[in-house]
């Protein structure tokens, strides 16, 4: 077996996009995501019986199927229901975001959780109002206990992102792959993919060990 | 809102309050006039509802009949089985909890400004200026960027009266404050309380330490079983107790020390 590396500076530029693509749509569904799964941690908590009823069963649903076939889904018969051609980023978007809003929401939740009624007993007594208790009060504090999940949260979509390429959406997953048909050099591009990936996830996954180290030091109380 | 027929002196009067937790009945009538120069310690067997009162008191806890009006005004009363408090009233009440209950990811100074400002609207400039010189007079100027995990329990404490100052209090309530400080820490604590007490603030103190309590109490209140079974001077309750309860309790505590 002859492996010729040589071959992969050529597709540098291919690999790049497809890089860019997955970095975008992984930092768009973070944001949105986990925009969505906060306020589903919110639902999740509030007295409304009917919102926590809906939002359980949403996180439950997202969380219990593949998400394969939820990108599907979102793909092909979401554009058929509507009746309305979405492009396939805008489908990826949306397929993302609805799936991080589910696993963020967990963390969310057990954030809040652990921000004491002793916290909202010093709000009351205060005289704090209760947009401030949560603004400047709960939702910090619920942040910074969330952060290095959050993070993993992140690096966890980065990866499973790649899943868009099912659908043919250009990122690095499917880039790599159309060179490795095209070039018959499957474990030579494969393998670059793979550092690729690894490359940016590694040094994530070390600042979120440091992160909650510093993190924990601080909110010990 | 203002009954001219009652003592005008009287800064809170808290009448007939129950208060349950599912069976357990916590407050079971408990009437207490408290006067403007009032320093109330509030003695007792745990379970007895002392916590419960202060709590109570600050609008922290529902009660299920009763009411409490504060320098003549309603401020917690019962309306059709709901409890309804005046925020407003409540605004000039402070209070000072057990664990601190400082906020974590915020500085001293922070800790001190955030509901001055959020609140009141007072300029940021002028919260932090009143904030150090409050800092400065407990001690505590050079601790004003540090955060709550970088303290010590005394000093976290004297921070949350600070804290709790910082909103000028017409009455301050101590709930078993010092109970969780090392031996060591807990003459910091009571000393910024003996400052106060000096400066005539009035307050409601609940504490297990008879000896400060006989230091700072212009009255003393033995609760047991959810009702006031002894109320009088410091001199009376803590030494030459009427009831046969208190003078049991009195003696259970002074033998433990002795």
């Amino acid at each position: 077996m002859h492996l010729d590396f040589s071959i992969l500076p050529r597709f540098a530029d291919a690999l790049a996009y497809g890089l860019w693509l997955t970095v975008r749509l992984t930092l768009i569904c973070i944001v949105t995501g986990g925009a969505l799964g906060f306020l589903l941690a919110l639902a999740r908590r509030s007295g409304s019986r009917l919102l926590r009823a809906v939002s359980t069963v949403y996180v439950e649903f997202f969380r219990g199927t593949p998400v394969l076939i939820q990108l599907f889904w979102i793909f092909f018969c979401l554009p058929i229901l509507l009746g309305v051609e979405l492009s396939s980023f805008v489908s990826g978007v949306i397929a993302l975001t609805l799936y991080t809003g589910a696993i963020t929401s967990e963390t969310f939740r057990s954030s809040l959780g652990t921000v004491g009624r002793e916290q909202m007993d010093a709000c009351v007594a205060l005289g704090l109002p209760a947009r401030v208790r949560i603004t400047s009060v709960i939702l910090p504090q619920a942040l910074l206990r969330a952060t290095p999940t959050l993070l993993s949260n992140a690096i966890s979509l980065f990866k499973e992102s790649s899943l868009v390429s099912a659908v043919g959406m250009a990122d690095l997953m499917f880039v790599g792959q159309n060179i490795s048909n095209n070039t018959a050099r499957p474990v030579e591009v494969l393998t670059a993919v793979a550092l690729i990936y690894f490359a940016v996830a590694f040094p994530l996954t070390r600042a979120v060990a440091v992160l909650e180290g510093r993190i924990l030091r601080k909110l010990a109380v | 809102m203002f009954d001219g027929t009652r003592d005008q002196t009287a800064l809170v009067r808290m009448e007939g309050l129950h208060k349950s937790y599912g069976a357990v009945k916590v407050l079971q009538g408990l009437d207490i006039e408290m006067k403007r120069g009032d320093r109330v310690v509030v003695i007792g067997p745990s379970g007895g509802g002392k916590s419960t009162l202060l709590r109570v008191l600050m609008g922290l806890e529902k009660v299920d009949a009763g009411n409490i009006s504060f320098g003549g005004r309603p401020y917690i009363t019962v309306r059709n089985g709901k409890t309804v408090i005046d925020t407003e009233v409540r605004r000039s009440i402070g209070m000072v909890f057990q664990h601190y209950t400082l906020f974590p990811h915020l500085s001293v100074l922070q800790n001190l400004v955030l509901a001055p400002c959020k609140v009141n609207g007072e300029g940021t400039a002028s919260a932090k200026a009143r904030a150090q010189a409050l800092l400065d007079r407990f001690g505590l100027g050079a601790r004003a960027g540090a955060y709550p995990a970088q303290l010590s329990g005394g000093q976290k404490q004297r921070v949350a009266i600070a804290r709790a100052l910082m909103l000028d209090p017409k009455l301050m309530l101590f709930d078993e404050v010092t109970s969780a400080l090392d031996p060591e820490l807990v003459a910091e604590v009571e000393q910024v309380m003996l400052e106060l007490a000096a400066q005539a603030m009035p307050m409601v103190i609940v504490t297990h330490d008879m000896w400060f309590a006989r230091n700072i109490a212009s009255r003393v209140i033995f609760c047991a079983g959810g009702v006031v079974v002894e109320d009088g001077p410091p001199e009376q309750v803590l030494g030459k107790p009427i009831h046969e309860r208190t003078r049991e309790f009195i003696n259970r505590v002074f033998h433990i020390r002795a």
